[in-house]
């Protein structure tokens, strides 16, 4: 194991599945020559050449239409949105065509592409480029949608993603990409998608999130125990389709509360299918109702102190979870 | 070369404080790798190394508190000579107006990465608009009342606790919002009707058997995790028989006259005693003879005290524990018990507060009204003994060669072997046999 950046993490990915298919290829705005506005794609277009890591033009239905054809004829394509934002222009491409050929074939094509990149709120880039997507995606079959929250995760799932008969949409954090961790070195070490994890033990309420929110969950946790004594379990879902909600519900089955965390718009997001799944399936174990914490209703706004105020932060979370437990 | 400066991170910061340096001039630095560590009022951040290279000419040590800008450091490429000392200590330059090439715009974007960094931030926006309290918590506005008189707000897992314990839920009183019940109101209640009162001893003869089941339920198999209090009963208790060498006296007491006594006191209008009332009494009194056994063993002496505080142990859902009425021997009988009743339902609501159960000198364990003959109890550290009631029986005993029907009780002292001999705690029962027997001195 070395400690790596989650950002160091995805390329690493690229690369060693770059080195072991020769198929796999990557491309995107300003990734080759620029070396990707997030860095993410440094050193690449030395190391692999114009064939394999393609700068595009601003095009970006384009960019999809293009992996998925490629897909389909056998390449495994990696689009990089610079930030995920800009894929609603290739909706189309993403959600009729990628999503569907498979099924549409009658399981003859399959459409092995990722479409990766960062989206949500944290570093000013206000209404237009600060949004979040995986409600939007993982709304539709025959897509995978994945949020990793680690840099173990960020690699293992990658890999998964790159190897795979389907699409995926892989959805990153700006805010997390300096953020450092574990990654094992193995180069088969991969991250299955559907599987979600306990990333820390508790007793008292289950909090359930995924991507940026889960780091800022379990800080919340920290604070939570550390000054109120209350210990939280926390979930980390990795991907939200196919969605892992096993592990949640043995949670709740022991704590009796649940608190589903997602950073941004209230109305029909990820948080509204977790905690309608939860009462579904564990309403006789509920001593409160299933409690969201999510950011404000309103389109990013770019000054600093206002998008702090629209996203979820440790006392939205600590404030959650006191109301479950009955505690104000 | 490249300068290694104090960066600004956040508009608010004007300085920053070097914590602490990770890498020593001269040695090799790797680009990315952390150098320093710095403190803003608000964070600790890393700075990293922009380039390959060597550190060289450290100005500001750990420790040091320098403006936004300043040089700390610098990092000189593989093969670059380190410039003039002058050189390296110039005047502080601004971030904003230095090198804006690409790498430096894409460090900046950096430091908003950290999660840490972002909530110090927000309590500053926070206090910037004026708001006490997080907004996402404010309630939903669109609560739609329920008739009055409707049905009532229960919890899915209370209604399920209270259909699995036989608890009729309509007199379960909720605490939670807007008066919904919930797991811990249904326990509560479940707990306050199972209690029996530990301090009350009624006669044998009226201890009501167990109720009697038309089906067995099944039974449960289960491990029952430890709770902070039965942790703390299981701690306390081993301290007690483990280094405390116990021993046991019992006596056979006539109370026949302090329950006619006691009867008399009752056909007072608005009065109600139980007998436990008038042992924690005659406890109390008897104590101020013998001081020996109100006290406690320490390493460096015993400490005999000055007050006389009657821990009563009181079953609670939870397990066992000891509200203290204290100075007990300065409160009437009526006092005494008005006080055990009160504390005795806060304990059994989770409700008492420290200084209610802690500083004891002495202690009652009452099993009468389980219809307990006698008992011997541990002692509650750091008391130097207990004593263990048994129930009140109706019992033949043989007065002036006759035989006479008399209500009798047996109460066992556990003594700290250390502080109480023998023929001392035989003294201290034998005294308090003078008030338990002859109920008028408890009033005179």
């Amino acid at each position: 194991m070395a400690e790596k950046s989650y950002r160091d993490a995805i390329r690493e990915a690229m690369i060693e599945e770059m080195d072991r298919d020769p198929n796999v290829l990557i491309m995107g705005e300003d990734i080759g020559v620029y070396e990707g506005t997030f860095r993410i794609t440094a050193g690449m277009l030395k190391k692999y050449g114009s064939k394999r890591v393609i700068d595009t033009p601003i095009a970006e239905a384009g960019m999809a239409g293009t992996a998925v054809g490629m897909a389909m004829l056998g390449l495994r394509p990696i689009v990089e949105m610079m930030t995920m934002n800009f894929a609603i222009v290739a909706a189309d491409q993403i959600l009729n065509h990628a999503a569907k050929v498979r099924y549409f074939s009658g399981g003859q094509v399959d459409v092995p592409m990722v479409i990766r990149g960062p989206q949500g709120a944290g570093v000013q880039l206000s209404a237009q480029h600060s949004q979040t997507f995986e409600a939007f995606y993982g709304h539709f079959p025959g897509l995978a949608v994945v949020a990793p929250a680690t840099p173990a995760d960020a690699k293992g799932m990658l890999k998964t993603a790159v190897r795979g008969k389907d699409p995926v949409i892989f959805l990153e954090s700006a805010a997390l990409y300096g953020m450092k961790g574990e990654v094992p070195e193995d180069p088969d070490f991969t991250v299955p998608f559907g599987e979600s994890r306990v990333a820390r033990e508790g007793s008292d309420v289950t909090i359930v999130s995924y991507g940026r929110m889960l780091q800022l969950s379990l800080v919340a946790a920290e604070k939570l125990s550390k000054e109120e004594g209350i210990e939280a379990e926390v979930i980390d879902l990795r991907s939200i389709r196919p969605l892992d909600l096993v592990p949640t519900y043995a949670s709740v089955a022991r704590t009796h509360r649940a608190v589903v965390v997602q950073e941004q718009w209230k109305p029909f997001g990820a948080a509204a299918e977790i905690a309608a799944s939860i009462t579904e399936e564990m309403f006789d174990e509920l001593d409160a109702p299933v409690a969201r914490v999510t950011g404000e209703d309103v389109p990013m706004p770019y000054a600093r102190n206002l998008e702090l105020l629209a996203t979820p932060h440790e006392p939205q979370i600590i404030g959650a979870v006191r109301r479950v437990m009955y505690r104000e | 070369m490249a300068e290694v400066i104090m960066p600004k991170v956040g508009d608010a910061m004007t300085e920053g404080k070097v914590v602490r340096w990770y890498k020593k001039a001269g040695e090799a630095v790797k680009k990315g790798e952390p150098l320093l560590e710095i403190e803003t009022d608000k964070v600790n951040l890393d700075v990293e190394a922009e380039q390959d290279g060597t550190l060289a000419a450290v100005t500001v040590e750990a420790g040091q508190t320098v403006p936004v800008g300043n040089v700390l450091a610098s990092v000189l490429a593989p093969g670059e000579k380190a410039p003039p000392a002058a050189k390296a200590a110039a005047a502080p330059k601004k971030p904003e107006v230095s090198e804006p090439e690409k790498g430096q715009q894409r460090r900046r974007t950096d430091k908003k990465d950290s999660i840490k960094h972002t909530t110090g931030e927000y309590q500053e926006a926070i206090e910037q608009q004026g708001l006490r309290k997080d907004r996402t918590a404010a309630p939903s506005a669109n609560v739609v009342a329920l008739p009055e008189g409707g049905r009532r707000r229960s919890s899915p897992l209370a209604r399920r606790m209270a259909r699995d314990l036989g608890v009729p839920l309509e007199a379960v009183q909720g605490s939670g919002p807007q008066g919904r019940v919930i797991a811990k109101d249904v326990q509560n209640f479940r707990g306050a009707a199972e209690a029996q009162p530990a301090a009350a001893a009624p006669r044998a003869s009226r201890v009501s058997a167990a109720p009697l089941m038309s089906t067995l339920p099944a039974l449960e198999a289960k491990l029952v995790p430890l709770s902070a209090m039965r942790r703390t009963i299981a701690k306390r208790l081993a301290e007690s028989t483990g280094p405390i060498p116990h021993f046991y006296l019992t006596a056979d007491y006539d109370v026949t006259n302090l329950l006619s006594f006691r009867e008399q006191v009752n056909a007072i209008e608005g009065i109600k005693t139980s007998v436990n009332d008038y042992i924690v009494r005659a406890v109390a009194l008897a104590l101020h003879h013998h001081p020996y056994v109100n006290a406690s063993w320490g390493d460096d002496g015993i400490s005999l005290h000055g007050e006389v505080h009657i821990g009563i142990a009181v079953s609670t859902p939870e397990g066992l524990i000891t509200p203290v009425v204290r100075n007990a021997d300065q409160k009437s009988i009526r006092e005494i018990g008005d006080e055990v009743r009160a504390l005795a339902e806060k304990a059994r609501n989770r409700k008492l507060l420290p200084n209610e159960y802690q500083g004891s000198t002495f202690t009652i364990s009452n099993l009468g009204a389980w219809g307990i003959e006698e008992f011997t109890a541990i002692i509650n550290p750091p008391n130097a003994a207990i004593l263990a009631i048994g129930a009140v029986e109706s019992r033949p005993v043989v007065i002036e060669r006759q035989v006479a029907v008399r209500e009798r009780m047996k109460i066992t002292m556990s003594c700290d072997h250390r502080v109480v001999d023998g023929a001392a705690g035989a003294e201290f029962l034998k005294t308090l046999r003078q008030y338990l027997e002859q109920p008028l001195r408890l009033i005179v």
